[in-house]
């Protein structure tokens, strides 16, 4: 049995898709979480329940790509029954979306989500609901799985129905439809003819398949005499009239509204208002940054020191038994494989997405979001961009993924060049931290984030006038209210971001570890170093050994410090670069292209060429970068 | 007070001297479908109750007494034609015959109401002007103005009158975000450096853009009322 889940965004899809099946989707307080939709099938009562986990969408037009992603798979699959994912906190706007399901004649169950919290807020009668609506409704709390066997049992013995109730539109509306219903090529195919219809009067394409094109003409004149004869398009009328019999429901299933809560609303709004919400945003991330550096940096002491314990010569057993140079390169890479990941991924990684897992979840976002749209704008990039750009600050592979945030090509274009160039992932800040803050001094890492978020402004606004000469859209979003975050939903959103670094990244690195400890022992790398002096020394100033940590950066960037002290002998780099070299050393490593993976995952989403020249700008810009530094060290 | 037929006869007149000639009498009625001596007769008793001036080998023009009552019933005609269309949701074609009947018999108190409820257009449902409310300053439009939802004062609440745009796709993002005529709503804050307003749109919040704001019309609610009301929605 196929069954969608449909629902406007921040309704608890995923949240109920994971009770459903047991199978995690990642769900945050804020819209736009599922941008890819999930399948997931569970067995009850003998029957197979395929469950698709759609994104969530307030209409079925499919303005971004998210709601494309909705609107194609419930206008093309086969659906069974719908789950219409209702927020019972937001009950009007929710009863619009299952209008349009129920005139397109699918089988609808409502879900009444997160009734506990619309229960401290008013009595919601949800029989009175089902007798109006004529489908089964359902009230759930999908957090804590409250209502989800009898949603299950509902679609297993089939008790999800098309309904014969309608909305009742202006009369110019209703005759249009009784008008275009009796042509003879007004055809019921796999949608009813009236559902089909308003769709089609609404100039949306998804449900239109059965019908001519002649007829879609006819039906697209009629769209603009009505424009003609009333100023206003059909689809604002048709859409008011929706949201006046979802008012008039709303208010017939609701009594005994009870005032907010004053503590919640009041810390609600000061997260929201400028005045109070700009220190505490300054606070939140100058918080965020502070527990990555010193819980981070604590975490890795711990963890290494720990694992060499475990460890003791291990790797030279290894060594020994495979013999050789080739041996201890092996036995060298594999170490080093693992003590990426303790020391990089463990500390830093995953202790960011903890805190952006808490942030999500709170309903934060969408406030830094409101409040940094001014200043977005002004560098060409949408409000939105925010949380790709803090998302990257992790990793940039979910960062460049979440781009699709943004509604159009261009725009993602833009900030995946901004995030990839301008805002430090957790390796690069490790490395930040690891040259200058620890060699050179604090005041020389914040110089870093200056630079960078000088970059940052000057790159958005260079791009969108010069390159793209494009106007960013604007912000029209919906902010939840904060809430606390759930614990569990926090911790399993951590564990799979991260995974991937453990199951896809981790064998990538073991491999490409050992290959460059090898082309290392046998001098390959260094071979560069001679020729390429003139640029390293010259130009950028600094030693000509570091060029191989450079290069070798390219690929795995975290690892770039661990080169720097294997090249030069001793871990403490003081010893061997000045302040200036820190500083150019870890500016570079700074702006180019994080690793390897954010390079495929660009290619992936923007296709091969725009991702060649991004690498490539970003490379050029870097190394520029580098050498102007230097030439301002020598100058002054 | 005027009678229907003196009505008639102006508002003939006022569209024949349109393009700034005077009317001759024969189109005058040509267009009332009377016989030119009737015409004749009934142009000679308006010029003289003085709505008319008539000039032999010239024409008739409107006097200025003449060309309010015209002004009056052209406008109360093409009102009532919006109304037909806008809120009644005639179709085109079967208004005209229903406006001509109706603007004799409207009062003034009904004509700003009307005004009010189409709010205060400028075209008719043809694409012609509407004379402008002789007024001016009619309470209606004083007390009523609608305005652009980013012109609103912070705290103020009303309701969604229209969206004025042309661009679909806006129309419809903020359609999906419940911004839809017939809505009420409070604007509760800007943010700095042009950023977004803060809308509280019946149970939800909305961060809108300026320029999304521009073009969603709200008709204010009156101060007293609006407090009110707007306490019970943030619920």
């Amino acid at each position: 049995m196929e069954i969608g889940l449909i629902g406007q965004p921040n309704a608890g899809k995923s949240a109920l898709f994971t009770k459903l099946t047991g199978i995690g989707a990642i769900s945050s307080n804020y819209p736009g979480t599922t941008v890819e939709f999930q399948e997931g099938s569970v067995v009850r009562h003998g029957v197979r329940l395929n469950f698709h986990d759609l994104p969530g969408t307030y209409s079925l037009t499919g303005i971004s790509e998210d709601e494309l992603v909705a609107t194609t798979l419930l206008a093309e699959k086969q659906l069974e029954a719908v789950v219409a994912v209702a927020d019972a906190t937001r009950l009007e706007q929710s009863l619009v979306l299952i209008f349009q399901l129920i005139e397109l004649g699918f089988k609808v169950v409502v879900a009444l989500n997160q009734i506990d919290v619309a229960r401290k807020r008013y009595a919601l009668d949800a029989q009175h609901l089902e007798e109006i609506l004529g489908v089964p409704v359902v009230p759930t709390v999908a957090i804590t799985g409250e209502g989800v066997e009898d949603l299950v049992d509902m679609l297993v013995s089939g008790r999800s129905k098309a309904s014969e109730f309608e909305v009742r539109y202006d009369r110019h509306i209703e005759n249009l439809l009784e008008d275009l219903c009796v042509d003879p090529e007004c055809m019921t195919g796999k949608f009813p003819k009236r559902g089909a219809l308003l769709k089609l009067l609404e100039g949306n394409r998804f449900f239109a398949e059965q019908f001519s094109d002649a007829f879609k003409e006819r039906v697209r004149q009629a769209t603009v005499e009505f424009r003609e004869d009333h100023g206003e398009d059909i689809e604002v009328h048709i859409n008011r009239d929706r949201y006046g019999e979802a008012g008039r429901i709303a208010n017939g299933v609701i009594s005994n509204r009870v005032p907010p809560r004053k503590l919640s609303e009041r810390v609600s709004d000061a997260t929201l208002r400028p005045h109070t919400g700009i220190p505490i945003l300054v606070a939140v991330l100058g918080g965020i940054f502070l527990v990555i550096v010193f819980v981070g940096g604590f975490v890795e002491g711990a963890l290494i020191s720990i694992y060499n314990a475990i460890v003791g010569d291990l790797f030279l057993k290894l060594a020994d038994l495979i013999g050789g140079t080739l041996g201890g390169a092996i036995a060298e890479g594999i170490n080093l494989a693992f003590q990426a990941i303790l020391a990089i991924v463990i500390p830093y990684i995953m202790l960011f997405y903890l805190m952006l897992g808490m942030m999500e979840d709170s309903g934060y976002m969408p406030r830094v979001v409101v409040l940094l749209d001014g200043v977005m704008h002004r560098i060409g990039l949408h409000g939105r961009a925010v949380i790709p750009m803090i998302v990257g600050m992790g990793c940039n592979v979910p960062a460049i993924l979440s781009t699709r945030v943004l509604e159009s090509r261009r725009e993602r274009l833009i900030l995946a060049i901004v995030i990839v160039i301008a805002v430090p992932c957790s390796a690069q800040t490790a490395v930040i931290i690891g040259t200058v803050g620890n060699f050179a001094g604090a005041v020389w890492a914040l110089g870093i984030y200056v630079i960078l978020v000088a970059i940052l402004l000057v790159l958005g606004r260079v791009l969108h006038r010069f390159l793209f000469k494009f106007e960013p859209t604007s912000l029209a979003m919906e902010i939840p209210e904060l809430r606390w975050p759930q614990p569990r939903n926090v911790l399993w959103k951590t564990w799979v971001r991260t995974k991937d670094f453990f199951v896809v990244a981790f064998p990538i690195l073991l491999v490409g570890s050992i290959v460059l400890e090898i082309l290392m022992t046998y001098g390959v790398l260094q071979a560069l170093v001679a020729p390429l002096a003139p640029f390293t020394e010259g130009f950028l100033g600094l030693p000509a050994i570091t060029i191989v940590a450079l290069i070798f950066g390219i690929l795995r960037k975290e690892m770039a410090l661990q080169m720097l002290v294997v090249l030069f002998g001793t871990a403490n780099l003081a010893l061997v670069m000045t302040p200036e070299q820190l500083f150019v050393f870890a500016l570079i490593m700074a702006t180019y292209l994080p690793c390897l993976s954010a390079l495929l995952v660009l290619s992936r989403e923007f296709g091969w060429k725009d991702s060649l020249k991004i690498s490539l700008a970003s490379v050029t810009f870097a190394f520029l970068l580098g050498g102007l530094v230097n030439a301002l060290f020598q100058i002054f | 007070m005027t009678s229907e037929i003196t009505e008639e006869y102006l508002e003939a007149v006022y569209d024949l001297t349109q393009e700034g000639d005077a009317a001759r009498t024969n189109d005058i009625a040509e267009r009332m479908r009377v016989s030119p001596a009737s015409a004749t007769e009934m142009v000679q008793r308006l010029s003289g109750e003085g709505y008319l001036s008539y000039e032999r080998y010239k024409g008739v023009s409107l006097t200025e007494k003449g060309m309010a009552v015209a002004k009056k019933i052209k406008r109360k005609h093409r009102l009532v034609e919006r109304f037909l269309v806008d809120v009644l949701g005639a179709k085109k074609g079967e208004f005209h015959d229903e406006a001509c009947r109706l603007e004799h018999a409207i009062s003034d108190e009904s004509e700003r109401r009307i005004c009010q409820i189409v709010n205060n257009p400028r075209f008719c449902p043809d694409g012609d002007p509407i004379p402008e409310c002789e007024v001016g300053d009619c309470h209606m439009c004083q007390d009523h103005p609608c305005l652009p939802l980013a012109e609103m004062r912070e705290g103020q609440t009303g309701e969604i009158t229209h969206l004025k745009c042309e661009d679909s796709n806006r129309i419809r993002r903020l359609i999906s975000m419940g911004l839809v005529p017939g809505r009420s709503l409070m604007l509760e804050e800007r943010t700095p450096m042009g950023g977004p307003l803060l809308v509280r749109l019946g149970e939800s919040r909305v961060a809108l853009a300026k320029d999304y704001a521009d073009l969603v019309m709200v008709q204010p609610e009156r101060s007293k009322k609006g407090r009110t009301k707007a306490s019970g929605s943030t619920g």
